[in-house]
């Protein structure tokens, strides 16, 4: 329980802290946005014979009218009442957009993560146990080939062999075959949803659409988190209590699996934290590439349009998301290794 | 010194796939240097009939759109590439580093201070900061240094601050202190050399992701200026002729940008073993 | 023994592949509604469902035309096997006759008895009265759109009747009637709108946006900006040439950014239809010959490389005349458009020889002229320039660009390549802050004056090139009203002479509309807007 109440006070404390960054996150964006040398008001009026009035009404209408400090006082006040301001690429509240494409982006971040800690994980482990071997050398040349590879042409090329040539993958465009039914709207996480009204080809076709996204997404982070994997379980087999285990003649699997692993997954949970939140942020091009409706390729296109509302809540958004997934490997970090509340 | 070169040539030999990690980086920057006499063709003279030739014994890797010869223009692009890579990741190591150093030696107000920024800095979506930055500079090689220098920064500040908080205490920092040298010389003259090494691995593993960097920003129509050769617009452009059959626009540029961040990644790996003081027993 | 075995073991596959038979159920059930579905893919977003919002996608254009009625409507006529509109022969949409009376400064439109909006309620003639209103009054694209045919304020429009409404105008405009076809004078149902109208928005623009209040062939099911629009088939619509709905029962539209994606999906099967395709992948899929392309150059449109006439050194007539006869026309048109399109260089006259606009112009490459030409100007010896593209263009605009920094450095110009992201590129466009650049456009109504008033004279943003000519301006103002067919046709032929001598901007060629369909689509017509009229197209 005492546990339980110190983790509870390091985060509060933590998320206390962090208020400050996410101000000066949202600040920060919000100048360097007006920075931008494209006017979203010439930019969007683009009617056939769309003038300097159109314009101007335009600017009215998006309050780019007023003097930047009052904007972004006004933008901060939205804020705090839960307003992000309208897109005018989809002519949507920002709120309602996010709220509608995150799960996409998150399903796909998650799903991906997991793929790469499926790969990750075995591979570190078999480097670790043969250093110097050439698998060990094998793996690591392996997974670096994954991060050598720019996440929009394995992309592209991932694409073009099981959708094209093979002919094997549905067809790359979104997050459900379009004649397909959606399932209700309950969590917005597709996968789960079908989970949740029993239709198990509708979670077979959103899997077959995760696939080659995540998939491109795994092959870009396996290489840090077997990289982690790898040094922290060097590190916990070469320590003293590995070698009292080994001694008292413990099985070598029951060592490593038993004592050693557990132990060597605390730095690596650190570093899905870490890798986690690059993900999301860094999913842009594998988004775009996928016609994935994440939050990701939403903020391009905007970001494009100098269209500033949907630029500043993602990064927002992302801030936020970052705070949380390190409060999480907080917790966790705290549940797994008590000694880190002492500090 | 000498154990340290004998540790390098033990790791070197016993680790293969370091040793051709270097000397392909080795390779890459010969070539970068020696491009204007090496390429066959001029790599920005067109040559619209010629156009779209598959690979041949005259060009090797074909030519693109404008009938460019592309093995050409992958040769300069090495420069411009390993250029773009190196100057923004010296850019935020030179200045990383001394932020960083001096935070961790002094810690305090200023210390407190840059670590908000640093976290600001490492809340944000970072290519999506990176892309904003060169829309707000404009695309010019000048500013794509920039914007990955900026992204990288916080993280070289980290590092070399907790590198640095580590060693400030320690005796030989000690003596510097009781010898009478000031704390700007104590960090530049003992501190900072002391981290270099372990630094390497950090700027080398970056070295590639700096690369890579550059051609997701020219991919979204935000890098170098066409028609500079850069592997990132050149794969990028060829990306576009992959369902068309016109496959040499995008695997030897891609080839080209496989094998430099391939190398870098695998060089700051085998560093990190040099450098690794339970490998050297 | 050993036949019940097998039974059983049949009965296990049946199980086992039992979810693939059941979802291949429906599949069959569906093939029938699938070919009664269209699915189209784009780039590009219908970012709002009400085409008059300010900053309306031209994809929103496309759904609006669908979606509302007009008054009339432009026909469509077939030459060289494909359909085009037909700008010089209007029908009624909403109205089954219109009368013109003989001054030309009055047309009374009398609505279609039995016309329906989508709720099922009658047509008004106060609807129509309430849709012209907004059109000019409210602060949206139309009024602008609309004042370029004289339509500028509500009392000009009258209810003549309960299916009667009377437009007036002061002077006999030859664009009025047109004005009333295109995608900025939908018909709106006032009933269900004025329930959603605000003090503040008299209009209804905010409810509109995300809700419609139309009566044309096709009504929204769903709409999620940046992913798909779902449209479903208004039976009892009757606005068409033939008065029967629609072919397609459901229309897809689908967000797919990735150019190459669009390609791969029709060539496999799994779309039916996209017009936003590169050039390069158009010539692989014609190659294949998996997909039907039917391919229209863009007769009102053009891509030209525009100088800005505002500042040095480009004032200059003789730089711009030396830059013109020193830019490589065939290898860009190869290189950048594959040949794509149709041609507007390579003509010999120095008078124009037709009153058509635009029309090729006598556009060569003369290296020794150019150089002659840059001496004139006292710029023998050069000089430095940045030609601009935006990103969004840059699939023909990069290779363009790079051939013309290679040609331009043989008369001594150095030109440094510019890509800029395309609101920055609209925004110094507007500013007039660009020197030298690549842009296209498009005029809705292909009247040569109206296209020259738009491109070549005014102070409003598409006259790219800020130029300015005393005897053009006169002339464009004075051929909106000329009622007399042989003048018109003189004033038309001398403003395109002087854009031809002067050069403000030098318009390269028209790029194609490809329009890549399955192949068994048939009817795809091209439209004044560069979208699919989804009421042309059906299955075969």
């Amino acid at each position: 329980m005492a546990v339980f109440r110190s983790i509870g006070r390091r985060v509060g404390r933590r998320f206390v802290a962090s208020l400050p960054a996410l101000l000066g996150v949202v600040v920060f964006t919000f100048l360097l946005m007006r920075v931008l040398p494209g006017d979203p008001a010439a930019f969007f009026a683009s009617g056939p014979n769309a003038g300097q009035e159109e314009i101007d009404e335009l600017r009215r209408q998006l309050g780019l009218d007023r003097p930047i400090p009052e904007q972004l006082v006004r933008y901060l006040y939205d804020i705090a009442t839960g307003h992000l301001g309208r897109s005018i690429t989809t002519g949507q509240p920002v709120v309602r957009d996010l709220a509608e494409r995150l799960p996409a982006s998150l399903e796909l971040s998650l799903c991906g993560l997991v793929l790469a800690l499926a790969l990750a994980l075995p591979l570190g482990i078999i480097a670790a146990l043969r250093p110097g071997s050439p698998i060990d050398h094998g793996v690591r040349f392996l997974c670096t080939l994954g991060v050598c590879v720019p996440t929009f042409v394995s992309g592209l090329l991932l694409i073009y062999a099981f959708y094209v040539l093979l002919g094997i993958a549905p067809d790359p465009t979104g997050r459900l075959d379009i004649f397909a039914a959606a399932p209700p709207d309950i969590t917005g996480f597709l996968m789960i949803d079908f989970v949740l009204v029993g239709d198990l080809a509708g979670l077979r076709a959103a899997a077959a659409q995760l696939l080659l996204p995540a998939i491109t997404m795994a092959l870009f982070v396996l290489a840090p988190l077997a990289r982690m994997t790898r040094a922290s379980l060097m590190t916990v087999l070469g320590s003293d209590f590995i070698r009292t285990a080994r001694s008292i003649g413990m099985t070598p699997w029951r060592v490593i699996m038993v004592y050693a692993l557990r132990n060597a997954l605390l730095p690596v949970l650190t570093i899905v934290g870490i890798v986690f939140s690059t993900m999301l942020g860094a999913n842009v091009l594998v988004e775009k590439v996928f016609s994935w409706p994440g939050i990701g390729s939403y903020a391009l296109d905007a970001l494009v349009a100098s269209d500033y509302a949907p630029v500043q809540g993602f990064v927002l958004l992302i801030a936020v998301l970052f705070v949380i997934v390190n409060l999480t490997i907080d917790i966790l970090y705290g549940i797994a290794d008590p000694r880190v509340s002492i500090e | 010194m000498n154990a340290t070169l004998r540790h390098t040539g033990w790791v070197l030999r016993s680790n293969p796939v370091t040793t051709f990690a270097a000397g392909g980086a080795l390779a890459m920057v010969i070539v970068a240097i020696l491009s204007p006499w090496i390429a066959p063709f001029d790599p920005v003279a067109s040559n619209v009939p010629n156009a779209l030739q598959p690979p041949s014994l005259t060009h090797w890797a074909g030519t693109d759109q404008l009938g460019r010869d592309i093995f050409s223009r992958l040769i300069a692009a090495a420069k411009l590439d390993l250029a773009i890579a190196a100057s923004a990741v010296g850019l935020s190591f030179a200045v990383g580093a001394v932020i960083g150093s001096f935070c961790g030696y002094r810690g305090g107000r200023l210390d407190r201070a840059v670590g908000r920024i640093v976290d600001v800095l490492m809340a944000f979506p970072l290519f999506v900061l990176a892309m904003a930055l060169v829309a707000a500079l404009g695309n010019r090689v000048e500013n794509i240094i920039i914007a990955t220098a900026i992204i990288n920064l916080p993280f070289y500040i980290r590092f070399a601050r907790a590198e640095v908080n580590v060693r400030r205490n320690a005796g030989w920092v000690e003596a510097a202190r009781a010898g009478g040298d000031s704390h700007m010389s104590i960090v530049l003259h003992f501190l900072l050399p002391n981290i270099l090494p372990t630094m390497a691995v950090q700027i080398s593993l970056n070295l590639g992701w700096a690369i890579l960097n550059a051609a997701g920003l020219s991919f979204l129509g935000l890098g170098v200026q066409a028609p500079t050769p850069e592997w990132g617009i050149m794969v990028a452009e060829g990306a576009r002729f992959i369902s068309t059959g016109q496959w040499w626009l995008v695997t030897f540029p891609g080839l080209a940008l496989m094998l430099a961040v391939l190398c870098f990644n695998l060089l700051g790996d085998g560093l990190r073993d040099i450098l690794d003081p339970r490998m050297r027993t | 023994m050993g036949l019940t075995r097998r039974g059983g073991l049949k009965a296990a596959l049946g199980t086992a592949f039992g979810g693939v038979i059941n979802t291949a159920l429906p599949g069959t059930a569906g093939a029938q509604s699938r070919a009664e579905t269209l699915r189209q893919v784009m780039g590009g977003t219908i970012n709002t469902l009400d085409a008059t919002t300010p900053g309306a996608t031209r994809e929103a254009f496309g759904a609006g035309m669908a979606i509302y009625d007009r008054l009339a409507s432009f026909g469509r006529k077939q030459a060289d096997g494909v359909w085009t509109f037909d700008f010089d022969n209007i029908r009624g949409e909403l109205a089954d006759k219109i009368d013109r009376s003989a001054d030309g400064r009055a047309f009374t439109f009398h609505l279609r008895q039995g016309a329906t909006w989508h709720d099922g309620t009658p047509v008004t003639a106060a609807d129509v009265k309430w849709s012209l209103d907004r059109a000019v009054s409210a602060k949206s694209l139309s009024a602008a759109q609309v004042a370029t045919g004289s339509l500028t304020k509500p009392d000009q429009f009258r209810i003549a009747g309960d299916h009667a409404v009377e437009v007036m105008l002061d002077k006999p405009d030859r664009l009025a009637l047109a004005n009333l076809c295109t995608a900025l004078s939908p018909m709106i149902n006032s009933t269900l709108a004025k329930k959603h109208a605000t003090a503040d928005d008299p209009w209804a623009q905010a409810w509109l946006k995300e809700n419609t209040a139309a009566g044309g062939a096709y009504m929204v099911e769903s709409h999620r900006p940046g992913q798909q629009t779902i449209l479903r088939r208004h039976d009892a619509w009757k606005g068409g040439a033939d008065g029967k709905p629609s072919f397609f029962r459901r229309i897809i539209v689908q967000t797919v950014p990735e150019a190459a994606t669009r390609a791969n999906l029709l060539e496999r099967g799994d779309a039916d239809l996209s017009i936003d395709l590169q050039a390069s992948d158009i010539s692989a899929l014609q190659a294949r010959g998996k997909v039907k392309l039917v391919a229209i150059p863009q007769t009102n449109g053009f891509t030209g490389i525009v100088f800005n006439t505002r500042v040095a050194p480009f004032d200059n007539v003789k730089v711009r005349q030396a830059i013109a006869a020193a830019l490589p026309y065939d290898d860009m048109y190869k290189a950048a458009l594959f040949g794509r399109g149709r041609t507007l260089f390579g003509a010999d006259w120095s008078e124009a020889p037709s009153s058509a606009f635009p029309q090729k112009l006598p556009l060569r490459t003369d290296l020794a002229q150019a150089k002659a030409l840059l001496a004139e100007a006292d710029m023998a010896s050069g000089f430095s320039t940045t030609f601009a593209f935006a990103a969004g263009a840059a699939a023909t605009a990069e290779p363009a660009a790079a051939l013309i920094k290679e040609a331009l450095a043989k008369i001594g110009i150095d030109v440094s390549i510019q890509k800029m992201p395309d609101a920055q590129m609209t925004t110094m466009a507007v500013e007039r802050r660009l020197a030298f650049f690549i842009e296209s456009g498009t005029a809705w109504l292909p009247a040569p004056d109206y296209f020259i008033r738009t491109y070549f004279s005014g102070d409003q943003r598409w006259n790219f090139s800020g130029y300015k000519n005393a005897e053009l301006d006169s002339l464009v103002q004075a051929a909106r009203f000329e009622t007399d067919a042989a003048k018109y046709d003189a004033a038309c032929r001398r403003m395109i002479t002087i854009v031809a001598q002067e050069k403000p901007t030098l318009m390269l060629w028209q790029p194609n509309q490809d329009a890549v369909m399955a192949p068994n689509m048939e009817g795809f017509t091209y439209w004044f807007h560069r979208q699919v009229d989804y009421r042309d197209l059906r299955r075969a």
